[in-house]
């Protein structure tokens, strides 16, 4: 099995700077070539009918040559300023209205003879949605629309049926602009989590060969001498617990989908004194739950140090059995006595328990508390799993 | 320890912690037959000195400490292995203890706790600590959670009671006084929860290789 090691920075540059609307620029490209191709069919076509046959070909020659120059501009991989794309707007309403100066008075509103640039307008739109979206895409068709009825004079259901396609073409290009920027973004954050994640393992790897087994002979032996060494071993076994809890919970982000494994939010709180078990495969909930419950452990931990007395050990236990998530957390301390649980209600001993309890029942769950004198505490969460389905 | 001592091999990659080890137990009457630094030679060197306990890392660089307590305890009927780990890589545990691994310390135990791991694992007693409970615990859920007919162990209501109270730090002492079962019972509980999850991995690794003809049988 060969494991493959990424160095983070290094394979990620790709989708950050290349535009993942790349092969929509070189569509919309290819349209403007393609209806150019086609204008000049139209003009050839009507020929000698102009009033102005030299001004068609002249206008039809410079529709080439922008052509030519936006076929270059949005083809190099740098970015595509927002002036150019004006500029190419208006290049085309230009075009379009050199039509009111080539074609006859007759051409242009009873025969309904296509406008010198005809269909290669369209072009434009299509580059307005992929530099800019719904929005972009949206705006360029409605201008172009706008110049087609001014530059025929007036309205009628073909010109509407023009403006039409034209707005339709720019909102579903954009729409697809921007989703294919969207998923190369989530594709891109994906592979950064990846990265993050191997890199965590590799540090994880060289802590545990080498800090983690120094700091665990040092604990052991420093006990085994005494005296001031023992406390030194104590302290070197706390950073130890606490350096491995770190170093082997897995990254506490939340999922794409909004969920996130308790497991790592727990695994956090062990220390020397409190130990957490958990299942090997992940206990999946939305992650305000599991931010919620992790909250409620941390705090049950924290009573712990304060009440259950000196040196009292805790264990939390989580289980998935399913429908339902169960927490446990148990001491070994001092416990609280029968009839003391109403006294330390009003001292505030009980104050945790009562906003832990509020917080289970927000989450539709239900807690026990079992305690006797020395025995110390047990608590017990019930939270049923709400999870998507899978 | 009356006239033969137990005979021990310690697996670890990292010397100091290695000759630590043997060192303290050699000093409470162990006799450490052998030391190994990586999986390969740990198998090869167990083959022949046939320790009666094994202490084993996981982690230990190019092959992992589980495929050696697979190999050692699946050759050697009478060695038993006791995995030694700082990992906390949980899972990691849970693998070495489904391969043949007779349970799990810490490295943090204190020489005392090491010492009583090795006689009860001699013995043939599992070692469990709370984070283990809980891993076995969640391994039997997440089967009985699959298809219906696949064979997979099942605990016994007894058996889930034992483990849960494991998992929340109870001693076996502990655990007979509240359930009112002698502590010879708990511990057979216990152990009985490994036994089942050990048979249940070779199974399905046998059924594995013949599935996919690696199974040994020449062409």
């Amino acid at each position: 099995m060969t494991r493959r090691v990424r160095l983070p920075g290094d394979r990620y540059r790709g989708p950050v700077t290349k535009d993942p609307a790349a092969p929509l620029w070189l569509s919309a490209v290819l349209l403007r070539i393609i209806t150019l191709i086609f204008a000049i069919g139209v003009v050839v076509n009507h020929q000698g009918e102009y009033a102005h046959t030299g001004l068609a070909y002249a206008t039809v020659g410079g529709m080439a040559v922008w052509t030519v120059v936006t076929s270059v501009y949005y083809l190099r991989d740098t970015g595509k300023a927002v002036w150019f794309i004006f500029v190419d707007l208006l290049v085309c309403v230009i075009a379009m209205a050199m039509s009111r100066l080539v074609l006859t008075h007759e051409q242009l509103t009873v025969l309904a003879v296509p406008l010198v640039p005809t269909v290669w307008v369209t072009a434009v739109v299509a580059v307005g949605a992929v530099r800019a979206g719904l929005s972009g895409g949206t705006l360029f068709g409605m201008v172009v629309a706008v110049a087609n009825y001014a530059v025929r004079g007036y309205v009628d259901t073909d010109l509407t049926r023009d403006m039409v396609l034209l707005v339709a073409i720019g909102a579903v290009l954009g729409l697809a602009a921007t989703t294919s920027r969207q998923s190369a973004e989530r594709l891109a954050k994906a592979l950064r989590v990846e990265a993050a994640t191997a890199e965590r393992e590799r540090l994880a790897r060289t802590i545990h060969d080498s800090v983690l087994q120094v700091l665990a002979r040092v604990r052991k032996r420093g006990r085994e001498v005494g005296g001031e060494a023992a406390e030194l071993a104590e302290e070197a076994g706390r950073q130890e617990v606490a350096l491995r809890a770190l170093v082997s919970a897995a990254p506490l982000e939340s999922a794409e989908d909004g969920t996130a494994d308790l497991r790592p939010r727990l695994q956090v709180l062990a220390t020397d004194r409190f130990q957490v078990s958990v299942p090997p495969t992940a206990v999946t909930m939305p992650a305000s739950a599991a931010g919620e419950l992790a909250y409620l452990v941390r705090e049950a931990l924290e009573n712990v140090d304060r009440h259950a007395g000196l040196g009292a050990r805790a264990w939390v236990l989580l289980e998935d059995l399913g429908d339902e998530v169960v927490l446990s957390i148990r001491d070994d301390g001092v416990g609280i006595p029968a009839g003391r649980i109403s006294a330390a209600e009003h001292e505030g001993r009980m104050g945790i328990a009562r906003s832990i309890r509020g917080r289970v029942s927000d989450l539709g769950g239900t807690i026990t508390l079992e305690t006797a004198p020395d025995l110390g505490t047990e608590w017990e969460i019930r939270v049923p799993a709400r999870r998507a389905a899978r | 320890m009356t006239e033969q001592p137990i005979s021990i091999m310690v697996v670890d990659d990292h010397p100091i912690w290695r000759d630590g080890v043997a060192r303290d137990l050699a000093e409470r009457g162990f006799e450490v037959r052998a030391t190994a630094g990586d999986a390969a030679s740990a198998v090869r060197i167990a083959r022949t000195v046939r320790p009666d306990v094994v202490l084993m890392d996981l982690n230990l660089g190019e092959e992992s400490g589980v495929e050696a307590t697979r190999k050692i305890t699946g050759e050697l009927t009478d060695t038993r292995v006791l995995v030694l780990s700082a990992s906390g890589e949980h899972n990691d545990v849970l693998e070495a203890v489904k391969a043949g691994a007779s349970g799990y310390l810490v490295k943090s135990a204190s020489a005392e706790e090491l010492v009583a791991a090795v006689r009860r694992t001699w013995a043939g007693d599992a070692v469990f600590n709370a984070g283990l409970a809980g891993l076995v615990l969640g391994e039997y859920r997440r089967m009985a959670s699959g298809p219906e007919e696949s064979g997979a162990p099942k605990l016994t209501d007894r058996e889930t009671e034992v483990l849960r109270l494991v998992a929340k730090g109870l001693t076996a002492r502990q655990i007979a006084d509240r359930l009112v079962l002698s502590h010879r019972t708990v511990e057979n509980h216990v152990q009985s929860t490994l036994r089942k999850l050990q048979l249940h991995n070779r199974v399905e690794l046998a059924r594995y290789a013949i599935e996919h003809g690696l199974d040994g049988e020449p062409d």
